[in-house]
């Protein structure tokens, strides 16, 4: 039997992982999975209690909120919004951010001057801060939340992976594949960026957890989605409301986002232990 | 030392003034997108259209954008910050009044987060290659998935609703009068030698400080274990062993000065982060600082309010970043050479 690869046999990378594919299984199969929809309103069932106290009703597993919408629909169609941001706000601030960083570390000269003080005119601003700013900017809804949070993002990227290129770029084999007559744009794609992959995508799956938070914040001030849709962070925001007579509505959502970004951060770790040769060397030291 | 220190800041101050340019002008140019007229926004609502056009021209926001914003820098260069649209009065007064409190909110929760921070990662190097580390370094991955304002939900059922043992709204129990002298509540009512007002201020204060704290705190925990176990690596440690030098005495005299360094560096930026990160804990704890005021102004679409409390922020992270800067090189001896 061929032996898994190395970053499949760390329990950390198997349980992020599981974690991650079971929450996209449920974002992709929400109308199959929720009981009710999600934005059905029925006052006549109002702060139902989670189905195992004595008052609940077993047609609302979770419950329901002060309008008498089940939880847990509510719940896995907020997921939606949830996966949606994690995937492509991490993708898109990793293409920006990736592709900056190659140029900046490869080139050097004036490019890498340019792009490290826009990183510094960026790194002077709180990241909350500004993607409440750019939110104001832009106006709510899903696709203003993924702009949002790449264009605050992408520096993360960009701080962390141009050291990389910098000191891969100095490696023989760069200057070999430069020597053989290589394009700058082949030397990049080719010799360059593999070399960076492992750090590449550590920063990616702790980005995607990042990602949720921020679009957690964003929902719970209002700032993202539009109100008719179901948003973790909106639960949350609801659910004060009704903190004395029903703490489970604000229990649960919060329970949804620390389990989100708890399997991105699992994942993580676990690629960075196993796929960073350097870390993994100097732990076994 | 006093001159590299103060070459040092001279230079960050230069660096600082072209970002403060270029924010307050991305700043300006974002918040045009915004579909509001500031115009009309700032007149009462039985203006007519005509007058509306008249304050629109008198604002000068009939002129081109670069204009617009020339004129918008050199008001503040002025002394003139504006009006909040929302409250109607002098910006400036409302941010001086939260920021003092803002500040002894993130310096409490920057205290909080530095012991959590340094006693786990102490721990977690201590515990190396055993269980235990594992258990800590997995407990702080549980950590660094909870933000700081689902910690302060979550204080706020546990300790605020379902004990009853803590306070979880504003600065101050009702009934007792705020001592104004400097605009730091806690430090206005010692000065003012009230020990209980200030009690009171701090027992305000614990809830959002420790959810804040706790969530900074793993970040500093796992890069004062990898730095130590980085110096550990280093040949004068394995020096002060052959000498007979006991493993406590080369854990405190010889390898935590130096791992300290990085983790220091990186509570600098944490501090950074803390300080616009408190938003939605202060909402949440109704808590008068300008995170509440900056999440106000975004609803309201208030732009004056945004605009300089979005510099505000500006501002705070330079300063925080120089001053960390200057007392790495304090307290690090091999940058004090000139290069």
């Amino acid at each position: 039997m061929k032996r898994l690869p190395r970053w499949l046999r760390s329990g950390r990378v198997v349980a992020g992982l599981a974690i991650v594919v079971a929450l996209l299984a449920i974002a992709l199969l929400a109308p199959l999975l929720a009981p009710h929809d999600p934005e059905e309103q029925n006052i006549l069932a109002a702060l139902v209690p989670p189905a195992w106290s004595p008052d609940g009703d077993a047609s609302f597993p979770l419950g329901t909120d002060s309008l008498g919408r089940c939880i847990l629909s509510r719940l896995i169609y907020g997921s939606r919004v949830a996966m949606t941001v994690a995937v492509f706000a991490s993708l898109g601030a990793m293409v920006v951010g990736t592709i900056l960083a190659h140029l900046a570390g490869y080139f050097g000269g004036w490019v890498a001057w340019l792009i490290g003080r826009t990183v510094d005119v960026w790194m002077s601003f709180p990241p909350v801060v500004l993607s409440l700013i750019l939110m104001t900017g832009f106006g709510v809804g899903l696709t203003n939340v993924v702009l949002a949070i790449i264009l605050v993002d992408w520096t993360r990227f960009c701080r962390v992976l141009r050291v990389e290129v910098l000191t891969v770029v100095r490696r023989d084999y760069v200057a070999a594949a430069r020597l053989l007559g290589f394009s700058h744009a082949r030397t990049l794609r080719r010799e360059v960026f593999p070399a960076t992959l492992p750090l590449l995508v550590t920063i990616l799956s702790l980005e995607a957890g990042i990602a949720v938070i921020v679009e957690a914040i964003l929902s719970f001030v209002g700032l993202s989605v539009e109100s008719n849709r179901a948003a973790w962070g909106q639960m949350i925001a609801d659910a004060r409301q009704t903190i004395y007579q029903s703490p489970w509505n604000l229990v649960l959502p919060i329970l949804a986002i620390f389990i989100t970004v708890f399997g991105f951060n699992m994942l993580g770790d676990g690629l960075r232990r196993t796929l960073d040769v350097r870390v993994s060397e100097t732990r076994r030291g | 030392m006093f001159l590299t220190v103060f070459s040092l800041i001279v230079r960050r101050f230069l660096i600082a003034l072209p970002i403060l340019v270029i924010v307050s002008a991305l700043l300006f140019a974002a918040l045009r997108l915004i579909p509001v007229d500031p115009a009309a926004m700032s007149m009462p609502a039985t203006a007519t259209n005509e007058e509306i056009e008249a304050k629109r021209i008198e604002m000068g926001l009939d002129k081109p954008l670069p204009v617009q914003y020339a004129y918008w820098l050199s008001n503040i260069a002025a002394g003139d910050f504006g009006d909040s649209i929302h409250y109607r009065r002098p910006v400036i007064g409302l941010i001086g009044a939260a920021l003092p409190q803002t500040i002894e909110l993130a310096g409490l929760a920057m205290i909080i987060a530095s012991i959590f921070g340094l006693a786990g990662g102490l721990l977690m190097f201590y515990f190396r290659g055993r269980v235990m580390a594992s258990a800590i370094d997995f407990g702080s991955i549980v950590l660094l998935s909870l933000p700081d304002f689902l910690w302060g939900l979550f204080f706020i059922l546990v300790f605020g609703v379902v004990l009853d043992v803590l306070p979880f709204t504003g600065r101050l129990s009702s009934g007792i009068e705020q001592p104004v002298v400097t605009g730091f509540l806690l430090l206005d009512a010692l000065i003012r030698g009230e020990p209980y007002v200030a009690w009171d201020a701090l027992r305000h204060m614990l809830l959002p400080a420790f959810a804040l704290g706790l969530a900074f705190s793993p970040t500093i925990m796992r890069v004062l274990n990898s730095s130590l176990l980085d110096v550990y690596q280093e040949d004068f440690i394995q020096q002060a062993r052959l000498r007979g030098v006991s493993e406590r005495r080369i854990l405190t005299r010889h390898a935590l000065k130096n791992a300290v360094l990085p983790t220091l560096t990186l509570m600098g930026v944490q501090f950074g982060f803390l300080f616009g990160g408190t938003l939605l804990i202060e909402v949440i704890y109704s808590y008068p600082g300008i995170g509440n005021l900056m999440i106000g102004a975004v609803r309201d679409a208030d732009l004056p309010m945004i605009q300089i409390l979005g510099l505000t922020y500006c501002v705070a992270v330079l300063l925080i970043s120089a001053i960390v800067d200057a007392m790495t090189l304090i307290l690090n001896p091999k940058l004090r050479t000139p290069r």
